[in-house]
């Protein structure tokens, strides 16, 4: 079942060019991989409706929301830094996007942070979070309006190592427990390899390559996409050993 | 010699510049104390000031009213012609503000163009001395909003709209919150330019007075000794409020903090 669909979607900002994207993507973890200035942010930032896109069309569960704006997609967004608004306490950055529809419910807010082990953070402020925690609120804050889809740009860059881990573990389980597609933007061969159903490589503004991540490394079809994925032997072989 | 004590010196230079004559008008009064209990037991000099006042807190109200949308829009939006525009919100700074006192005449006079169609009359009355105020204190409110806007990661917004926020409500629970301390510093300092103002207010309204007006004309008829209480009295009374709304501003950032 198609979930997200983008039919040739083109965008000029300045010199870079998002050249006719076309992408279709199920109730999965989908990634988006490719190097720094490929084009990924933008390419979500298109699909959530921050960026109106030059051509093309994009629909959600068969829905044109081309010429919608962001609040009327019904997508939720997590950004690098998490974006968690500084004058708001934990409890009422989640509780967000129910206040402003006038659906404040205390018990939501409470039930979504239990599911994300946070429920201790709800007095505290932004500033007094770690990095981990701080993508545990932001994605309770997205999640609690039930989006039909989660975009997550860059969401594990910015955490150490170990944190990383036990993150990537918890948008696995987020993306299964709360049943949300995911598109996760990344440029780790890592994230990608632990984390995604499917993979789709961006380099310079187009989709080089779409498929699973074994796929890549076995079935390169472009030079391009080889020498991204091809130097990554180390990889191949921690692929190997987890299947 | 260290570049921080050359430093340390050139900026004692420019503070002691401006503390000297503010200093100088305070001990010379002490010689006349008599003079200043009688300006303090002047109704007529109160009744000004607080006039004055008032006419800045209007000025500086419609100086939010307008100023905050065109700060957010040279803020957060590209357009043509925006330096343009940007210069335009600077001109009361640097123009002569006897010229921007013409100037202004010649549109809210009753030849004017707005003045001769306006039902409310601009010259020698509360309106004119509200227009000048604003004409020359609304850069200061536009610049620091401004700023304001430009320090807020859009980031902000952004995801409060993917929350299904529409800009509007966006804009009052994410922007003006996150703003509000540059919005209240901007209106002081726009306040406190319009409580100073002489120039444009004397070509449009001598009458009613203002403090300014009042000071000049007690100088030119009765002199310095006549002039000075009032000086200090206006400056007594802008600095406490000033400092009041600071401490109060400054009490909310650390309750936010703590």
């Amino acid at each position: 079942m198609k979930v997200l669909e983008l039919q040739q979607v083109s965008k000029r900002l300045g010199k870079f060019t998002l050249q006719d994207i076309s992408l279709s993507i199920g109730k999965e973890y989908f990634i988006l991989l490719g190097p720094t200035g490929a084009g990924k942010s933008v390419l979500i930032e298109i699909i959530a409706g921050i960026i109106t896109p030059d051509t093309g069309s994009i629909s959600l569960n068969g829905r044109e929301i081309t010429g919608l704006p962001p609040e009327k997609r019904h997508i939720g967004f997590l950004p690098q830094d998490y974006a968690l608004f500084p004058h708001l306490s934990v409890m009422k950055n989640i509780e967000y996007g129910l206040r402003i529809k006038g659906k404040k419910n205390k018990f939501e807010v409470i039930e979504i942070s239990k599911k994300l082990g946070i429920e201790h953070l709800l007095e505290r402020h932004p500033e007094n979070l770690s990095g981990g925690e701080k993508q545990r609120v932001a994605l309770a804050r997205a999640l609690i309006v039930q989006p039909e889809l989660l975009l997550l740009d860059e969401p594990l860059s910015a955490v150490d190592l170990k944190t990383k881990e036990k993150l990537m573990e918890e948008l696995k389980r987020v993306h299964r427990e709360f049943d949300v597609p995911v598109v996760h933007v990344t440029h780790s061969f890592l994230e990608a390899g632990i984390l995604a159903d499917r993979v789709a490589v961006i380099m310079e503004g187009k989709i080089m390559q779409i498929g699973k991540i074994r796929e890549l490394l076995s079935d390169a079809t472009s030079r391009e996409v080889a020498e991204f994925v091809g130097v990554k032997d180390l990889f191949v072989e921690l692929i190997s050993q987890l299947e | 010699m260290k570049l921080s004590t050359i430093f340390a010196l050139l900026s004692s230079i420019l503070v002691l510049f401006v503390i000297l004559p503010v200093f100088s008008t305070f001990t010379t009064q002490f010689s006349d104390l008599n003079g200043l209990v009688q300006t303090f037991q002047d109704y007529d000099v109160w009744r000004t000031i607080l006039f004055t006042a008032y006419a800045a807190f209007l000025s500086t109200l419609f100086a939010v009213l307008f100023g905050t949308p065109l700060a957010y829009t040279l803020a957060r939006t590209e357009f043509p012609g925006k330096n343009v525009v940007s210069g335009v919100v600077d001109l009361p700074v640097i123009i002569p503000h006897v010229v921007a006192g013409i100037a202004l005449l010649s549109v809210f006079g009753s030849k004017g163009m707005i003045g001769s169609i306006s039902p409310v009359k601009f010259v020698d009355a509360l309106p004119g001395i509200v227009v000048a105020m604003l004409f020359v204190s609304a850069p200061f409110y536009i610049n620091t909003a401004r700023e304001g806007f430009q320090s807020i990661n859009p980031r902000f917004e952004q995801v409060a709209r993917t929350l299904g926020a529409t800009q509007f409500k966006v804009f009052f629970t994410v922007t003006i919150p996150l703003t509000w301390r540059h919005i209240a510093a901007g209106a002081l300092m726009s306040w406190a330019r319009a409580i100073s103002e002489f120039g444009a207010i004397v070509i449009i309204a001598y009458y009613p007075m203002v403090a300014s007006t009042l000071i000049y004309d007690r100088f030119l008829n009765s002199g310095l000794q006549a002039s000075r209480p009032i000086s200090i009295l206006l400056i007594l009374f802008s600095l406490s409020v000033f400092i009041t709304i600071r401490v109060l501003l400054w009490n909310g950032r650390k309750n936010e903090s703590s």
